[in-house]
């Protein structure tokens, strides 16, 4: 198994999708801390690098990060397919749940990487401003950016990583879900497009009250809203990844190649 | 009788309720190189992926060495196989990277091993340069290395010499061949019909997924036609001599199998012993080629009707081959 997983970090340092979306989540912060039109726009001044994390989070949440975590999921699976390796693989004495279960590994991964990149990131574009106590907030806490007083840097860095740690949970499921529909269709950009419909699809069903806390989506705005609790939304986010890794991988047992 | 080292069982394959391999039954035993032919879309490369355990059967089962390969897949650490053709490899790691790479996964696959199956398959020189700028040649070269890796006891093999110059395909036969004096039971599928009439065992000529026919290559080797003065008293004489295994009569000919080779001069003399006149006496050539358009083509009409009867690279060849002392001779159910 350490040979699978070893052979699969080293191929998703080679995925087109990763390298592209490391350098996205290494640029785009930089929209945030030098964009000049940003009081005219949201009426507020950023006072600290503290702050531009959150921006970052908050703009690439809904849709930028869960596509590039599809994307990339698919793509780890789906190169193999097009390329033709994944049957010569097969042959060795690997069992197909080995196999697939070193790609969920570092799938699940892959978001707490993505993550922990974009948030170095984003606190080395706003280092213009500084990494001193401030008066306003995170705006990952409850009173958002303009804060209530002043806040310790010891603590707009825990809320930060709190923040940053529950957003890159809430897409482990999402590269998950985009493995289990490569299976299905057997195909990359499938895989890919289904995972997204299906978000889009979800993000809908917010319209059945009863239904909102049991969805995904709402799992993606968690690390700054988390509904019935944050326990509540961890849980489900393990029961979204365990539910998705599980049919992959019982499809994939018994797909012909 | 030792366990064939491959064995498919009324296997039958459908996708979408189309059958693509119906009621398939062969086994390959150990020693014995059994090639797979036929046209394009009869049906060689899902044969090749059920036995190898990729694909599964709608009916029927597989047994490599007496297991199930899906049941017990530790039974693949005896399996090398190639079922791409280009073979797959990551293109951004070497040929030995990508060799290193199959040896960390089959386990216990030395550096040493590495080295002996590049130099085998004249791949040394090219060792460390990466499997993107690999000719197509190279790639199924170093996709027969690493079915080799190994020392596999089962080889399974697409089109192992497509795409390869005159020079690399006998290289690839030559260590197929060899692999299976050693012992190893040899599985292809191959379009290269002349060079399988050179070293397989057997043939399974393959069509619309039916086995249509299996010939028996060793035997056709050591086959012998007379053109004799009676045909008929040379068979029966010929059939209760000890020294022939078989014999049968074709048109104003008879073919037969000596026992041993160095039988021949014994069987020339007894059928001058009956005075029946030999005119001319010769190893007979098998025409695998003519007997395959022969067999797919009685197939198709029998099937639909009508005669496109396809060349050995898939294509309509054209003209019907009919007449030929091989395909007199395919008829006669040897």
């Amino acid at each position: 198994m350490s040979t699978l997983l070893r052979m699969e970090f080293n191929k998703l340092f080679r995925l087109t999708s990763v390298r592209f979306g490391l350098l996205l989540v290494v640029v785009f912060p930089l929209l945030w801390a030098y964009a000049p039109g940003i009081f005219e726009v949201y009426g507020f001044f950023l006072v600290s690098a503290f702050q531009v994390p959150a921006l970052s989070l908050l703009s690439s949440m809904q849709f930028l990060l869960p596509l590039l975590v599809a994307i990339t999921a698919a793509e780890l699976l789906g190169v193999e397919l097009s390329n033709g390796t994944m049957p010569t693989i097969l042959l060795r004495p690997v069992t197909r749940p080995q196999w697939l279960a070193a790609k969920l590994v570092v799938v699940a991964v892959y978001p707490l990487l993505i993550m922990l990149v974009f948030l170095l990131a984003s606190l080395l574009a706003g280092s213009f401003y500084g990494f001193g106590s401030f008066v306003g907030g995170t705006g990952l806490g409850d009173a958002g950016l303009l804060g209530a007083g002043v806040m310790q840097a010891s603590a707009a860095m825990a809320e930060l990583l709190q923040g940053y740690a529950v957003a890159a949970l809430a897409l482990i499921p999402v590269g998950l879900l985009s493995v289990l529909f490569t299976v299905v269709f057997m195909n990359a950009a499938g895989g890919a497009l289904a995972t997204l419909s299906v978000l889009i699809f979800m993000q809908l069903l917010i319209v059945f009250p009863r239904l909102e806390q049991y969805l995904l989506t709402t799992q993606l705005n968690a690390y700054q809203t988390a509904v019935n609790g944050l326990p509540w939304a961890i849980a489900l986010m393990v029961v979204y990844s365990a539910l998705f890794a599980a049919v992959a991988v019982v499809l994939f047992e018994r797909k012909d190649f | 009788m030792s366990t064939p080292a491959i064995e498919a069982i009324n296997l039958t394959k459908a996708y979408g309720g189309r059958p693509i391999i119906r009621d398939l039954s062969f086994q390959v035993n150990p020693g014995e190189v059994y090639a797979l032919v036929g046209p394009n879309g009869a049906g060689k490369t899902t044969v090749i992926r059920l036995v190898s355990g990729l694909a599964f059967p709608t009916s029927g089962s597989v047994r490599l060495l007496g297991q199930d390969p899906h049941a017990v897949p530790a039974v693949r650490r005896s399996l090398g196989a190639v079922v791409e053709a280009p073979a797959a490899f990551y293109p951004y790691l070497s040929g030995r990277g990508n060799l290193r790479l199959h040896g960390n996964l089959a386990g216990d696959v030395s550096d040493e091993r590495i080295d002996e199956v590049l130099r085998l398959m004249e791949l040394d020189n090219a060792a460390e340069r990466k499997v993107g700028v690999y000719s197509l040649g190279m790639r199924q070269r170093l996709g027969v290395a690493a079915a080799m890796l190994t020392r596999p006891t089962v080889l399974i093999l697409d089109e192992p010499a497509s795409g390869m110059d005159p020079l690399s395909l006998h290289l690839v036969h030559s260590v197929l061949q060899e692999a299976a004096q050693q012992g190893t039971a040899v599985l292809i599928s191959t379009h290269h019909l002349d060079e399988v009439v050179a070293y397989c065992t057997r043939v399974a000529i393959l069509e619309e997924g039916t086995l249509v026919d299996e010939v028996n290559l060793f035997d056709r080797r050591e086959r012998f036609r007379a053109s004799v003065t009676n045909a008929a008293k040379a068979k029966a004489l010929l059939e209760t001599a000890p020294f022939v295994r078989h014999v049968a009569v074709r048109g104003d000919d008879i073919v037969f199998i000596p026992t041993d080779a160095d039988d021949i001069g014994r069987i020339s003399v007894a059928l001058a012993q009956a005075d029946i006149g030999v005119t001319e006496l010769s190893r007979d050539i098998f025409d695998l080629r003519a007997y395959y358009r022969e067999r797919v083509g009685a197939e198709r009409t029998r099937r639909t009707g009508t005669f496109p009867a396809p060349g050995p690279d898939g294509t309509s060849p054209g003209t019907r081959v009919t007449g030929s002392r091989s395909t007199r001779d395919s008829t006669g159910g040897e």
